[in-house]
């Protein structure tokens, strides 16, 4: 597979900033560590029936700057430097992760390993542990090298622009709302490289990608609200300039919030922007079809398959090749491919996504959805970009054809319940429709719930166009804090929203 | 070795000062899927954190900047690593504060921690939990981690903590007439406290067990509502702790006053809060804070009004605090009416959300309901569906809290909470 694989944004020099996307070189660091870690791998084989490593080299820069701080970090949640050993023998698999040894004294190390796991082992037998029984996994031989585009890299930013450029965003949008107390921007970017390695694959993949978000708080004597949004990208600094029209959009919404009235509860024709149509997509059929759950059997999208869950309008894409966003891998931290699956085809359930080891034990192929928070963590079943697919409708024909209802715009956070598909989802604010017209009437804030197959069955339009959002990570319970990226058209539905 | 390094190096920068941050996890892993093992991990590993500051314009700003250095770096990645740092520093103008220095203090013996003892008590809590054909365990995680946190600056400071912090998530399984339905929860504590964890995970399994007996909430309207399980942290840590931070108060996040009540005439119980340096069994037991300062024992409200802020050196300097230092556990003082007492008359028990939030700006609460105890007119109901909202400000008029508490981790709160007047959405 060559360096054509995924499909890149061409974008020419930049004369204005004088940045030209070029590809992000990957690590000499982890160049330097191939050989070693691959003598690693040959030591261990000796004593275990499959040894795979991953390396990584990720750095990275935050900055967050408002009028009353600022602050420069060359880390952030997704930068790391370390190495994680995944061994199988007799139907259990078992990792260890490090980042402190000496190239040169890999026997050592791999007795060290051996050592530390077979410890564990005494514990488990002591409790009467057994295991749960897995296949060995397949490792048919693959090179390869891919290096993405990108602008401006973390490790080459001119920082002090940044604060500059965030600062003069900040007392801008401070300045534009009357009630503002507070503008922030925080902003990050990191420069990922990986390294996969078995007795017969050798993968190595960089790429960057950027994202930032911007805060401005407004308050009253009796009350505080808030407007936020963000930008992201598979892209360098360079995606940063798009924050420029925010603080404007930021101080409209802020103060309008501070006057916004409070739903009466019930059920309503609704519209979702493009944003809340995401969440909606990662909440409802994102992790309820995380195949790791199926294994668990705590999912009832397993009993779902060919089945009814969403009306005709209903198409949903999964996978790291579906859009060039925050999460466009090359290959997932288990030396998959990345993957483009259709999750429902015209309201039918087809298939969900899949880590490696958790298609070994269903059966299936893996989809390139295994993904750990950082080399320290054990690899789930998660989701990279999960899309709607767009309609025939424009935005215009959706508002006219609502008689009372809102258009809900504004993500703050969701949360799914796989086994028992329900959902909630905490939007920002909704603007009432009514006879067709929006009435300039805000609310806020809203809580949408309700079943999964009602919410997407009750989808009568989608828009034309399609929006992708990576800001933010979503975590599998309450941890496991990943990149995702999801989005989709505006949708028409219908819900019940607090 | 990679300390050495990095202090050579800092000897002959341009820097005014540095902290140093090296944290040593061994921690051991385990992933069950009911009671069998689906993979064993363990983890080896090292950070080191360097915050670099630097004088600016005659002393008027501090700037700073840090990075984390990997234990493999070289020399040269070291030199290069802190030269950025200190050209990034200089475009980070923060009026000046100063780092911690050196404090006299009782040093603790050093813990003997064993994390194969604390797991095999792990595995016997599990397999002391009484499952039934309609109740049972799904599947578990056990994270075992012993840290040990070494906090180095330029003013002399050199203190080492070592701690246990674990962790249990676990997901229970509920079934009837061929509907099943999943509960989750997540303990986390300094070393493995079976007792607690055995009593916890039973109630999850009887909370399981009356899901699947649930009718639809009820459209309520404004109803009293009790808070009896971890959900309340979000009201006790957004709306109380979380407001006030020297951070939140500086950045103007929060409109708490020392001496101002936090709301106008509450016709509920006070809050009276407190900052604890240690808290039995929590996972955040240590005498000093990641900047090196002494942690303290100390009122940050009382009887509803705020009496001191707390937070990192940067935020508590800038608004003149004394002794202050980052808050890890936490105490809330009981009411005046036992539990029993509180779940007395119409109101609504609400044991299990999708995800139950508190804002700490706005003061807004929000969660859907997955299980709750309808109470009303003498008999009890279980419900499911539709969701609570709210305002703290006003909501907050009328709470009261229990005699009687309940610790999470690093929390000690009151066992029960109940709210008046929360809008109640139900789905009938």
């Amino acid at each position: 597979m060559g360096d054509d694989y995924f499909h890149t944004l061409f974008c020419p020099l930049n004369e204005k900033k004088g940045w030209v996307r070029m590809k992000a070189p990957f690590s000499n660091y982890l160049n330097s560590l191939a050989e070693p870690m691959k003598n690693l791998v040959k030591i261990l084989r000796k004593d275990y029936d499959y040894v795979s490593i991953l390396s990584t080299d990720s750095v990275g820069l935050q900055i967050s700057v408002s009028p009353r701080n600022k602050s420069v970090s060359n880390d952030n949640l997704t930068t790391e430097r370390g190495n994680v050993v995944r061994v199988y023998k007799n139907g259990l698999y078992a990792e260890y992760a490090f980042n402190s040894f000496d190239p040169a004294g890999m026997k050592d190390l791999a007795e060290k390993i051996r050592a530390e796991l077979d410890a564990q082992l005494e514990v488990l037998a002591a409790t009467r542990t057994k295991p749960y029984f897995t296949k060995k996994l397949a490792d048919e031989p693959l090179t390869l090298f891919v290096e993405k585009e990108a602008g401006i890299l973390p490790e080459k930013a001119d920082v002090n622009y940044y604060i500059n450029l965030f600062g003069e965003l900040t007392a801008e949008g401070m300045k534009l709302a009357p009630h503002a107390v507070q503008c922030s921007v925080t902003a990050q970017s990191t420069h990922i490289s990986k390294m996969f390695l078995t007795m017969n694959r050798d993968l190595r993949q960089s790429y960057v990608y950027s994202e930032a978000n911007m805060l401005l708080v407004a308050a009253n004597e009796e009350d505080s609200r808030f407007g936020y949004d963000g930008i992201s990208g598979c892209k360098g600094l360079e995606v940063f300039e798009e924050l420029r029209p925010l603080p404007k959009k930021l101080a409209e919404t802020a103060e309008k919030m501070l006057k916004a009235k409070r739903l009466v509860p019930g059920e309503y024709d609704i519209i979702t922007d493009p944003g809340v149509t995401g969440l909606i997509a990662h909440e409802a059929f994102g992790h309820g079809v995380e195949m790791d759950m199926f294994v668990k059997n705590r999912a009832l999208g397993k009993e779902y398959i060919n089945k009814r869950v969403g009306s005709d309008l209903v198409t949903m894409h999964e996978g790291a090749k579906c859009a060039e966003s925050v999460t466009a891998f090359a290959f997932d931290d288990e030396g998959t491919l990345a993957g483009d699956v259709i999750e429902i085809d015209h309201g039918i359930l087809k298939t969900g996504i899949a880590d490696a080891l958790s298609a070994l034990r269903l059966g299936i192929a893996p989809t390139g959805n295994g993904k750990r928070q950082n080399f320290e963590h054990k690899v789930y079943t998660r989701m990279t970009n999960t899309l709607f697919d767009s309609g025939e409708n424009t935005l215009e024909e959706m508002i006219a054809s609502v008689e009372y209802g809102y258009l809900l715009e504004g993500v703050e956070s969701g949360m799914e319940d796989p086994k028992h598909w329900g959902i909630q989802c905490l939007v920002s604010r909704a603007y009432e429709i009514k006879d067709g017209k929006l009435t300039g009437e805000m609310y806020s804030p809203v809580v949408m719930t309700g079943y999964v197959p009602d919410l997407l069955g009750s989808v009568s339009m989608a828009s034309k166009d399609c929006g992708v959002e990576g800001n933010g990570f979503c975590g599998k319970g309450y941890k496991e804090f990943v990149k995702v990226a999801d989005g989709g058209p505006y949708l028409k539905a219908r819900a019940r929203l607090g | 070795m990679i300390l050495d390094t990095i202090r050579d190096v800092l000897e002959y920068s341009d820097v005014t000062g540095y902290e140093i941050t090296d944290t040593k996890i061994h921690s051991w892993e385990f992933y069950l899927i009911r009671h069998k093992l689906d993979q064993h991990r363990v983890r080896d590993t090292e950070h080191v954190v360097v915050k670099v500051y630097r004088s600016l314009e005659g002393g008027q700003y501090l700037g700073s900047a840090k990075a984390e250095i990997a234990p493999t770096a070289s020399k040269e990645e070291v030199r290069t690593m802190i030269s950025r740092l200190c050209e990034q520093a200089a475009f980070v103008k923060n009026p000046m504060y100063r780092l911690n220095n050196r404090v006299t203090f009782q040093e603790e013996k050093p813990k003997v921690i064993s994390v194969s003892e604390i797991a095999k008590d792990f595995f016997d809590a599990v397999h002391s939990v009484n499952e039934t054909s309609g109740e049972d365990i799904n599947s578990y995680e056990i994270f075992i981690k012993e840290i040990e946190r070494r906090i180095i600056n330029s003013e002399g400071i050199d203190y080492t903590v070592k701690y246990p912090s674990s962790m249990l998530e676990i997901i229970v399984n509920a079934r009837k007439e061929g509907h099943e339905i999943k509960l989750y929860r997540n303990y986390t504590s300094g070393t493995c406290d079976k007792a607690a964890l055995v009593r916890d995970i039973t109630e999850t399994l009887r909370f399981g067990k009356d899901r699947l007996l649930c009718v639809p909430t009820p459209k309520l309207g404004k109803f009293p509502v009790i808070f009896s399980t971890s959900d309340v942290l979000s009201i006790y840590e957004g709306f109380y702790l979380d407001r006030m931070s020297a951070a939140a108060k500086y950045m103007r996040y929060s409109d708490y006053e020392i001496g101002k009540p936090i709301v106008e005439n509450p016709e509920g119980d006070m809050v009276t809060l407190y900052a604890l340096h240690e808290l039995e069994n929590s996972s955040h037991n240590f005498l000093f804070d990641e900047e090196g300062a002494l942690i303290r024992d100390r009122c940050l409200i009382r009887n509803n009004i705020p009496e001191n802020f707390y937070g990192n050196r940067q935020f508590s300097q800038y608004l003149n605090l004394d002794h202050s230092s980052i808050v890890y556990n936490y105490s809330v003082e009981g009411g005046t009416k036992s539990a029993s007492e509180l779940r007395k008359g119409d109101c609504l028990e609400i044991v299990e959300f999708s995800d139950f939030q508190c804002h700490p700006i706005t003061g807004d609460i929000a969660g859907e309901i997955r299980l709750a105890y309808w109470r009303h007119d003498g008999i009890v109901t279980p419900v499911s569906g539709g969701s609570v909202s709210g305002n703290m400000r006003e909501l907050a008029k009328k709470m009261y809290l229990s005699k009687e508490l309940r610790q999470y981790d690093s929390a000690l709160v009151p066992s029960v909470t109940r709210i008046e007047g929360v809008q109640i959405t139900g789905i009938e």
